[in-house]
């Protein structure tokens, strides 16, 4: 087990570090400072302050966190409604199923138009990104619950919150960690976008201001750190994954 | 005597519809007194687990009445404590969470984290699962979730005991090996006890008296005494000349009324 691991990580250490020797090999072939060496990425990356990156990474992440809570709540609340009660499911299915395949991204003026260029209009970016993923996904993992797993619990008298809590919600934890796993990438990119406008703090903007600089190596350390950024919270979502779902196995 | 009549569980021309209109359940009257176990047996789609699922407060409605002690059995001060045939465990729960979570619900676990925990570990080494308290349901054996299942519904310390063919999935081996365990535990907290099972012989073993369903539904189920089998030891039930007279008798019942 702890070996399996071990040897896990040397794999994407390895494959990392074939990743730098291509592009270090791109680097001498093009010749050309629109694609610096990867040194001269990392003497960057080592070069920023401390405080700049926090300030940034730190920005990017409340952003996402913000989106991602509050696309759970409202997610939660009404995809429970749709699972759990016919009628409110026959009501909302039209309403989710015509604004499914609206692209979300595109709703990106409108939202500028209502909430302003400020926080409000970027955390509402990734939570529509998420939200409706959420709700369809709820809604058919709380559906897909066997009604007698209430049973036990029914019959010594638990009331709605208690069923909700030990049966409801563990039993559709499993399809929202993956929905949001899935959705993450997305709502990363999207993140980006809101970055570019509005604000002086967020890796998006950090990554576009060295672009107007033309200080392409800090850029590059932008991008670098912004996919680490996307990697650790891969990594907290696979780490939920484990702590919540030991059960499967 | 009719006071003494009224105690116990009793059920008043209980009539259970599915949403379509057929019947589920005819009109059945029954007056079972505390702390006895009953054993139902009757074919399929006789309303078996209907009955005990209208007593259990899982269905929507039913006509008729079901009374413990002159109270609805829905009534706060009766607990039931359900087995049902495919474990009923919660998945996501650990064994010994399984077992506190409905102590919790059901008000019967001790508020002092030390005294709970002597309460459960006493429940599961009661089953013979004291060694399984950490582990998921789903990485056990049908025979090792049945017995947590039914220390589960011991461990409420429950008024009413409904099981539904708690052991018809099992091998012979592993279900004689419960139907002891079962019989022990229940001596000791004898709680009014109804037990569904298609199985002849399992009726006689455990059961003090024996409730045959008729496939049709109209007619009145037929209730035998089973007390000079209940009264015997165990081991010695079934090679006895009682047991197999009971046999014969019940097959009897069974091909006039089924």
């Amino acid at each position: 087990m702890r070996k399996n691991r071990i040897h896990h990580i040397i794999r994407l250490l390895f494959v990392f570090f074939c990743m730098n020797v291509v592009w270090y090999i791109a680097y001498l072939l093009m010749n050309h400072s629109i694609l610096p060496s990867p040194f001269a990425v990392y003497n960057a990356m080592f070069h920023l302050g401390g405080q700049e990156i926090a300030l940034n990474v730190g920005y990017s992440l409340f952003r996402i966190f913000a989106g991602v809570v509050l696309a759970l709540i409202i997610g939660l609340l009404i995809g429970l409604l749709m699972g759990r009660s016919l009628t409110w499911n026959k009501l909302l299915d039209p309403v989710v199923y015509l604004t499914y395949p609206v692209p979300k991204i595109a709703l990106l003026p409108v939202v500028m138009l209502f909430f302003g260029l400020g926080e409000t209009s970027k955390i509402l970016m990734i939570m529509l990104i998420l939200l409706f993923q959420i709700i369809i996904s709820v809604r058919d993992g709380v559906k897909a619950i066997p009604e007698n797993t209430y049973d036990v619990l029914t019959s010594i008298g638990a009331s709605t919150v208690q069923k909700f809590w030990h049966v409801t919600l563990p039993g559709a934890l499993s399809v929202i960690l993956s929905t949001i796993r899935i959705s993450l990438g997305t709502a990363i990119s999207v993140l980006f976008f809101t970055e570019i406008y509005g604000t002086e703090h967020g890796m998006g903007f950090f990554i576009m201001d060295a672009w107007l600089r033309l200080d392409y190596p800090e850029m590059y350390a932008g991008i670098m750190l912004f996919s680490l950024v996307g990697f650790v919270l891969f990594l907290l979502v696979d780490y939920l994954d484990y702590k919540f779902m030991k059960w499967r196995n | 005597m009719s006071n003494s009549k009224n105690k116990g569980l009793v059920i008043k021309g209980l009539k259970v519809e599915y949403k379509t209109g057929q019947l589920a359940l005819g009109k059945m009257d029954l007056s079972l007194p505390e702390h006895g176990i009953y054993t139902i047996i009757g074919p399929s789609g006789s309303g078996k687990s209907t009955l005990l699922r209208a007593i259990a407060g899982l269905l929507p409605s039913y006509m008729g009445q079901i009374l413990f002690n002159e109270k609805s059995v829905h009534d706060k001060e009766t607990l039931i404590g359900l087995v049902p045939q495919n474990y009923g465990l919660l998945p996501w729960k650990t064994v010994h969470d399984n077992i506190q979570i409905a102590m919790k619900i059901s008000h019967t676990a001790s508020t002092s984290k030390q005294e709970r925990e002597n309460q459960i570990n006493q429940w599961l080494s009661s089953m013979g699962i004291s060694d399984l308290a950490d582990r998921y349901p789903l990485s056990l054996s049908g025979g090792q979730q049945q017995r947590v299942a039914i220390a589960r519904a011991f461990a409420i310390l429950p008024t009413i005991l409904l099981l539904d063919e708690p052991f018809s999935a099992l091998d012979a081996i592993t279900r004689e090996t419960l139907q002891i365990l079962f019989l022990d535990n229940w001596l000791a907290h004898p709680a009014t006890t109804l037990f569904v099972t298609h199985d002849v012989e399992e009726a006689i073993l455990l059961g003090q008296k024996i409730i045959v369903m008729p496939s049709n539904k109209k007619e009145a189920p037929e209730m035998i005494d089973n007390q000079l089998v209940f009264q015997m030891k165990h081991e010695d039930k079934r090679d006895s000349v009682d047991f197999f007279e009971q046999t014969k008798r019940i097959r009897k019942v069974m091909q006039e009324i089924w």
